[in-house]
């Protein structure tokens, strides 16, 4: 029994899992540089292999499912701390069960799966309403955010119809990130906030109507901060313009 | 009047603020213009400080009322600000605030300026501008004002996602004592154009799960003058559905239009009614309802809750709080109508006319119900296991489909979703009882409320809400 370690890409993941099957079993997938060696536990870092990797990838779709292989990509891209792991263990199962393995609710692999998978795709939803954009000097509409898990490119398919017009970014200030498109067109990149230029002439004065909009709509006679903060929690207020 | 838009945004969002629906839900469409797309599910784009979600720019048009209706903080001898719109000018402030991500489109409202067809005229010069020179494509819910013209309701349901009429208030009593200028017949006419107009298109989709496997857009469906009236009672209801004033021909022949070329509010018709005004029971309330649904076959029935902005010799005094906790449980009885396939009969009757205000109406339901259950997760039908307390419409599903590959175990319910907490009372797993050792109603009920005690409030946090729904000296305890 090996840790397996990864260089953090989606393909490296896959190459690990092929060793999993041909070079000895995984006790354990880890990112390489965040890694802790032990003593007792012997590792192995295993070089990204795109053919063995691709090999995983048909497997999955054709042993278990295209609706499981996505899946287990939203997965990966989420923040939890042992998601390798649980992803193995999903692809072990959906191995041997085939596709009806996503059916299997009350499976603690299939369960935990589900539960990230969710947590993945509610935030995604949520984000789609909670970026805000700032009108950017020259037209580019400019938003930061700092998700919990790494879902820029999740966005790209909702905004970029939405906008199909207008240039856009989509900053992830937490892993440096950007989501950059135009006109349908869009791909991921590093990104820092000194690329960003000043706002436009008519953005306060918009911040400023939202804002008051804000106040103006709430009921003062059902006034309730602890449902609000249910809905939406405070960890995204940083981003939102009516919260500043 | 010529105030900055600072001004207007300020006078006109406060007015429309009491408007319930922000629903953008209803209606998936890629962008088929230059900006904005429409989510099938929805989105909501922020949350406002009471707790509501603000997914559409909720505004009115105008303030100016010519109507004096009694609950009204608009009507027509109150002394507040007025404003109005130009249409150019709500269409860029729309487009503005979609472009920031701050909105999913346009919910317009309207007081009643010079005339209906006056203020109708001036909004539907709005979202043509939004739809043609800006090329919006995002959603938008247009109110119709009663009395407003059939061609005008016509041209807005062009334009529109979504389009309502308020039916104000539960019975025709209430309306007639609290809204003296809106008649019945003007409010049941542009609902009835809408759904026909739907029918014709074979557009109707009708409320949540209600109308599964039946064809709503057959003619049988098509109304004629003279159906929906107003009335507590269902029987009436059809009965006059069933005369049609004047005209004997009964129903005719539905002139089918196609829905590609011409479409007509996709997203259907809704409307609200104030509760807590008049003095209507539950029963009242929740049987127009399933009048509305079962007539108009409209996507929602909103409720919103009295808010005493006004004083008024037949109103709830100043000072009254909300009845946010009869509200609550109003909406879980309307999603038991749309999507669990209980009717009105079942959840209040003559001998208990409002909802328990302790327990939830599925709750009650099934209490007044021992003998259906406990029920068996791994052998009960869908509509049974829709019935049980705890279990909703995804943890059914996922029983269902689990149990075309494996036997569903107790361990396995929490994990597809269901509230142990009310539904242990209610189920048995493979032949075991998992509640306590007395199946009675009484018991039970002791057992849910203390389960739920501090847990089950979260959504009115307040001290009278609280002592609304708990209702008792529990809190004392």
């Amino acid at each position: 029994m090996t840790d397996y370690l990864y260089d953090g890409t989606f393909e490296g993941l896959l190459t690990c899992i092929h060793f999993h099957y041909y070079n000895g079993k995984a006790s354990g997938i880890y990112v390489r540089n965040e890694y802790q060696p032990s003593m007792l536990q012997p590792y192995l870092e295993v070089e990204t292999d795109t053919n063995k990797a691709d090999i995983v990838y048909e497997a999955i779709t054709k042993k278990i499912s295209s609706y499981d292989l996505r899946r287990i990509y939203r997965v990966f891209k989420s923040d939890d701390a042992e998601k390798e792991k649980k992803i193995l263990d999903y692809v072990r199962l959906g191995f041997r069960l085939g596709g009806k393995i996503s059916m299997m609710h009350g499976n603690p692999a299939v369960f935990e799966i589900q539960r990230i998978d969710k947590k993945v795709g509610n935030e995604v939803h949520r984000l789609k309403g909670l970026i805000r954009f700032s009108e950017l000097d020259g037209g580019v509409l400019y938003s930061s955010i700092e998700p919990d898990h790494d879902i820029v490119e999740f966005l790209a398919h909702h905004f970029c119809d939405r906008y199909k017009n207008e240039p856009f970014i989509i900053h992830d200030i937490k892993r440096s990130k950007a989501l950059v498109a135009y006109g349908g067109d869009w791909y991921v990149t590093h990104f820092t906030k000194e690329k960003v230029s000043g706002i436009s002439a008519d953005e306060q004065k918009y911040r400023d109507l939202w804002k008051q909009y804000f106040e103006d709509i709430a009921i003062k006679e059902r006034i309730n901060p602890r449902c609000q903060k249910n809905l939406m929690p405070a960890r995204y207020w940083k981003h939102l313009t009516e919260m500043q | 009047m010529n105030g900055t838009i600072f001004d207007k945004l300020k006078i006109l969002a406060e007015s429309a603020k009491y408007d319930v629906s922000c629903s953008s839900s209803g209606v998936g469409r890629r962008n088929n213009g230059t900006i904005g797309s429409s989510d099938a599910a929805g989105i909501c784009h922020t949350w406002s400080a009471d707790g509501r979600c603000i997914s559409l720019l909720k505004v009115l048009f105008t303030n100016n009322c010519v109507f004096n209706c009694e609950y009204c903080v608009n009507r027509r001898c109150a002394d507040v600000p007025r404003a109005s719109f130009e249409p150019e000018e709500l269409a860029q402030l729309t487009i503005e605030f979609y472009r920031r991500n701050y909105i999913e489109g346009l919910f317009l409202s309207s007081a009643v300026e010079i005339s209906p067809d006056f203020t109708a005229e001036r909004i539907l010069e709005c979202l043509r501008l939004l739809r043609r020179k800006y090329g919006f494509a995002g959603y938008i819910h247009a109110k119709i004002i009663p009395g407003v013209s059939p061609e005008l309701v016509h041209a807005i349901g062009l334009e529109a996602d979504r389009l309502s009429v308020n039916i104000e208030m539960p019975t025709s009593k209430s309306l007639e004592l609290f809204v003296p200028q809106k008649k019945p017949k003007e409010i049941f006419r542009p609902m009835r154009q809408i759904t026909n107009s739907l029918i014709e298109r074979n557009a109707l989709k009708g409320p949540g799960s209600m109308f599964r496997g039946q064809d709503v857009n057959s003619p049988e469906n098509y109304l004629t003058p003279g159906s929906g009236m107003l009335s507590a009672d269902s029987r009436q209801l059809r009965e006059n559905q069933n005369c049609s004033e004047g005209s004997e021909e009964g129903v005719k022949a539905i002139v089918r239009r196609h829905p590609r070329k011409e479409v007509f509010a996709p997203a259907g018709q809704t409307t609200q009614m104030i509760i807590g005004a008049g003095g209507e029971t539950d029963h009242q309330i929740l049987t127009t309802t399933e009048n509305l649904y079962h007539t108009f076959k409209m996507k929602r029935v909103y409720y919103s809750a009295y808010v005493p902005v006004v004083s008024s010799p037949i109103l709830p005094d100043a000072g009254t709080p909300p009845p946010l906790a009869r509200e609550h449980r109003l909406y879980q009885a309307d999603w038991l109508l749309r999507f669990y396939g209980f009717s009105v009969s079942e959840l209040v009757d003559d001998a208990h006319p409002d909802l328990d205000p302790e327990v939830d109406p599925k709750v009650t339901w099934a209490l007044r119900h021992m003998d259906q259950f406990p029920v068996e997760v791994n052998k009960a039908p869908m509509d049974m296991l829709l019935r049980i307390p705890g279990v909703g419409n995804v943890s059914a599903r996922r029983i269902m489909r689990q149990r075309k590959v494996a036997s569903v175990k107790y361990d396995d319910l929490r994990k597809m979703g269901v509230v142990l907490k009310r539904a242990k009372h209610f189920l048995t797993c493979s032949g075991k009882y998992y509640g306590g050792n007395r199946f009675l109603p009484e018991v039970i009920k002791e057992q849910l409320l203390e389960a739920d005690d501090g847990v089950q409030l979260s959504m009115f946090d307040t001290a009278d809400s609280r002592k609304a729904v708990t209702g008792n000296d529990r809190l004392s305890l």
